[in-house]
């Protein structure tokens, strides 16, 4: 395998002509924190020298950012102004934004921000034919022409290489602190979110966490109003049984970054389950129940109020196969879906990354041969693939 | 156009969904932008999805094509009919399907009002965030194709982050579901870019929406200023602040007093007024409002008002929001714009809007959302005056060209359309319009939906890529093999 690490968006251009010319596959890559390298890929083409120029406005609330650029170093440039991109994916020391935009990927607080999706504004790209193209630009409100930037959140690499993109901002909140509450039964953790988020509070995350069966309400906003909200959800959890504790300071980063690591801190295969909030504590009662029986789920976390539901598992390819096949019939029949975000090679060809195809994948295959017609970008990552 | 194929579009939508006659064709002749007007040669207006289905397979066979419509209040051309087109009007799918109160979502069909949606939840303490002035008539499926924002989407976002899923027809006649009821669907992205495509890539025929709660506190702030600029760096202080209002209106003296004529507000009579709503929980709204209140004192405000109740909260949105209509009371005609600038930059693009307005001899009025650089400029003239509608609209043009120079978008919320079709290559490279001409080719490769709106020329999508040329990295000189 060659490996290619272009400086700027025109080297990546050339770089993707010149493999799709040759007909050789190109495996993007960017921090490593996801991507599975396989065997039959020519080039790897990495990201990490795109790093030069990121340009904050902070007046304007947007930046700029080159796609080789780690998270954590785009935010400790614009903290310098009060200012962060509100993404915290798994590993934002490592990940780079290209990754994050190509995967969507984010954490806990997506409950108050969104995705990367609902946060850029701009993009430029690299294709396949050579050249460069750029949609959207750095305003935050824009309907001119398609917004190719949404289009390739998600799009795991394989329509183009994002070589920059421009974000809305968010102004770091002046205090933040979690409510832990710790409650005795997992399906607890789905209803007793669902109660939170009735309330008149505005947490940036409402995360569960099990085991031990934790929920973690973050509030980030002033000191006193923070305060307050805590206390309206406590007695709601206090009200339905629940113990609590409140974390502020070095000991509430700890316990999110302790959050974190329970999935993403070792190996293993991740399954992300979306599904619609009200049926999160019967997906976790099922998975309780899978839990009892068998020992293969190693962790669990998730957006609780919004139907997002991360497993990291264990065991036998065979096990595993047999859990996720499982929970795709249950979560399938309510519209939902569970894909595996990260997993072994065997297991990805074995019951396929995205679950049951749908009426959409015909229009997805389209669109992918008018991007990249030879199968150049990432083969076999998309949902369109038999 | 072609008997036959009338009397097969009338058999689909049965009887009184064909129009033919030349006076009922006139309502349909244009959107809200009047001055461009087509007249298509039939309007059929479909109750299901099936319906849309069949027409849309008849204009297939018989290479017709054809153009969506909502209820005609868009603002940039993009419902205008097309030469041996017809119409496809969605005012007759106008259901609310089904409301999920514990999930926060609706399923609406395409020509249910913006309005309406909230109003069939409001008894649940919910609501539905984007709100275009036009909210009380638009409808959804316009505001999908427009990716309307409106007065609150500095804080809630557009129409794009508060669509989950579509039920929408491709302009080959196959019905598609594009995310759905939850967050994430797998695969490609495609309702992402559907939002915002103009009505090119496929007709709506229903949409999973997503409601929000209706926050515990809003407190909003009518604040007078002697200048623009005053009331400009008043709004540069609230975001150096590190607070994100709801909203930010902008409104100047000619505006405020077609306003003042039209629904009787009760404005200051100041140069420029501000409209600034925080809303969320009451600690915090009340903590950060004190903070906002003090901060356009400190930049100079001449008047301050703070909404008490919803009915004065009401009568100072109901001042902002008629700002477009009302102009009808200070001037015959007037022509809308809707660049966005950087924020930044504002103050330098209205200083050149106001030389500009002097050098033209037409008057200005500017109403726009200040907490995100999108102008809306009312370009005041009389139509009856030879030549001066032209130059109305050069005017317009010239806008757009400042807005473009400060790094800014041609239009903000009201679509390209037809009416600035012809800038997008002045904002956009050949090499940008291709990449997104990819996506129309990839769901309208014969071009029959909505033909000719928001490019300034169509992409042939026969062509093949192009012949790969061998074009070795190494020799540029811009990447190194290992």
């Amino acid at each position: 395998m060659s490996v290619v690490e272009p400086r700027d968006a025109a080297g990546v251009a050339a770089a993707l002509q010149s493999a799709a010319a040759q007909n050789l596959a190109v495996i993007v890559r960017g921090g490593g924190t996801k991507s599975a390298e396989r065997s039959s890929a020519a080039v790897l083409l990495s990201t990490t020298r795109l790093t030069e120029g990121i340009d904050h406005v902070a007046g304007d609330l947007v930046a700029t950012v080159p796609a080789g650029a780690t998270l954590a170093a785009v935010n400790s440039v614009l903290c310098r102004a009060g200012q962060w991109l509100p993404l915290d994916p798994p590993r934002s020391n490592r990940a780079t934004i290209g990754g994050i935009i190509a995967t969507n990927d984010s954490g806990p607080r997506r409950h108050r921000f969104g995705t990367p999706r609902d946060l850029i504004i701009g993009i430029e790209i690299a294709l396949v034919n050579g050249r460069t193209a750029k949609a959207g630009g750095r305003v935050v409100k824009n309907v001119a022409g398609y917004d190719l930037s949404k289009l390739l959140c998600g799009s795991l690499g394989s329509l183009a290489v994002v070589t920059s993109a421009t974000f809305k901002l968010s102004p770091v909140a002046p205090y933040s602190q979690t409510l832990v509450a710790t409650v005795s039964d997992i399906r607890e953790l789905g209803l007793l979110a669902r109660a939170i988020a009735e309330l008149p509070v505005a947490p940036t995350a409402i995360e569960l966490q099990s085991p031990p069966h934790h929920l973690l309400i973050r509030f980030e906003t002033t000191e006193q109003a923070a305060a307050r909200q805590s206390e309206r959800v406590r007695a709601v959890c206090i009200e339905r049984g629940a113990t609590c504790t409140i974390l502020s300071g070095q000991p509430e980063a700890d316990a999110w970054h302790a959050h974190e690591s329970g999935v993403f801190g070792s190996e293993g295969t991740i399954v992300k389950l979306a599904a619609l909030p009200t049926d999160v504590a019967g997906i976790l009662d099922r998975i309780g129940t899978i839990v009892t029986e068998r020992r293969e789920v190693h962790a669990i976390i998730g957006r609780a109020a919004l139907g997002i539901v991360l497993l990291r598992l264990g065991g036998t390819l065979d096990a595993q196969a047999a859990i996720v096949s499982d929970l795709r019939r249950e979560v399938s029949e309510r519209g939902g879906s569970a894909v595996l975000s990260s997993a072994p090679p065997q297991l990805l060809q074995d019951i396929g990354r995205w679950g049951p195809a749908t009426d959409a994948v015909p229009l997805m295959r389209a669109v992918k041969q008018q991007f990249d017609p030879l199968n150049t970008l990432n083969p076999g990552v998309g949902a369109w693939e038999p | 156009m072609n008997h036959a194929f009338l009397l097969e579009l009338a058999r689909v939508v049965a009887p009184g969904g064909l129009i033919t006659e030349a006076s009922d064709l006139l309502t349909y002749e244009s959107d809200a932008l009047v001055h461009l007007r087509a007249t298509p040669d039939a309007v059929v207006l479909p109750r299901t999805a099936a319906q849309v289905q069949q027409i849309v397979k008849l204009c297939r066979r018989e290479g017709v094509p054809f153009v969506a419509r909502g209820h005609g209040t868009g603002l940039s051309g993009g419902a205008l009919p097309v030469k041996n087109g017809i119409v496809i009007g969605l005012s007759r799918m106008n259901r609310i399907l089904d409301v999920d109160i514990p999930n926060l979502r609706a399923v609406v069909e395409p020509g249910v009002t913006n309005l309406e949606i909230t109003k069939h939840v409001a008894p649940f303490g919910c609501y539905y965030a984007p709100d275009p002035s036009s909210q009380v008539v638009c409808s959804i499926g316009g505001n999908i194709a427009e990716n309307s924002g409106g007065a609150h989407c500095l804080k809630y976002g557009f129409t794009v982050h508060h669509v989950l899923g579509v039920e929408a027809v491709l302009p080959d006649g196959e019905l598609v579901h594009l995310g759905g009821p939850v967050l994430d669907t797998p695969g490609l992205d495609l309702l992402g870019v559907l939002v915002g495509s103009e009505g090119t890539l496929a007709i709506v025929t229903k949409a999973t929406v997503r409601l929000l709660r209706r926050p515990e506190k809003v407190s909003t702030l009518l604040a007078g200023f002697r200048s623009i600029d005053a009331a400009g760096e008043a709004v540069s202080a609230i975001i150096a602040n590190g607070i994100v209002p709801a909203a930010v209106e902008m409104m100047d003296r000619l505006t405020i007093e077609a306003a003042e004529a039209a629904v009787h507000p009760n404005f200051p009579k100041t140069d420029a007024v501000l409209i600034v709503e925080l809303d969320g929980p009451e600690s915090e709204v009340d903590e950060l409002f004190g903070v906002v209140e003090s901060l356009c004192q400190g930049c100079g405000a001449s008047t301050m008002e703070v909404a008490r109740d919803q009915t004065q909260r009401e009568r100072i949105w109901k001042g902002r929001k008629a700002a477009f209509a009302a102009m009808g009371r200070v001037s015959p005609n007037y022509y809308v714009q809707d660049g966005v600038v950087p924020r930044t930059k504002l103050p330098e693009v209205l200083r050149r809007i106001r030389e500009l307005e002097a050098r033209s001899g037409l008057r200005i009025g500017n109403v726009f959302h200040a907490g995100d650089g999108n102008l809306h400029p009312l370009i005041c003239y009389d139509e009856a005056v030879p030549g001066q509608a032209e130059h109305a609209e050069q005017v317009a043009g010239e806008i757009l060209t400042y807005c473009i120079e400060a790094g800014g978008a041609i239009t903000g919320e009201h679509g390209v359309g037809m009416d600035k079709r012809t800038y997008m290559a002045q904002m956009f490279g050949a090499d940008d319009l291709d990449a997104m001409q990819r996506v129309r080719c990839a769901f309208d490769p014969s071009g029959s939906c909505n033909p000719g709106k928001v490019f300034p020329t169509p992409r042939l999508c026969g062509e093949v890529p192009g012949p790969y040329r061998p074009h070795p990295v190494e020799q540029a000189g811009l990447a190194e093999r290992f």
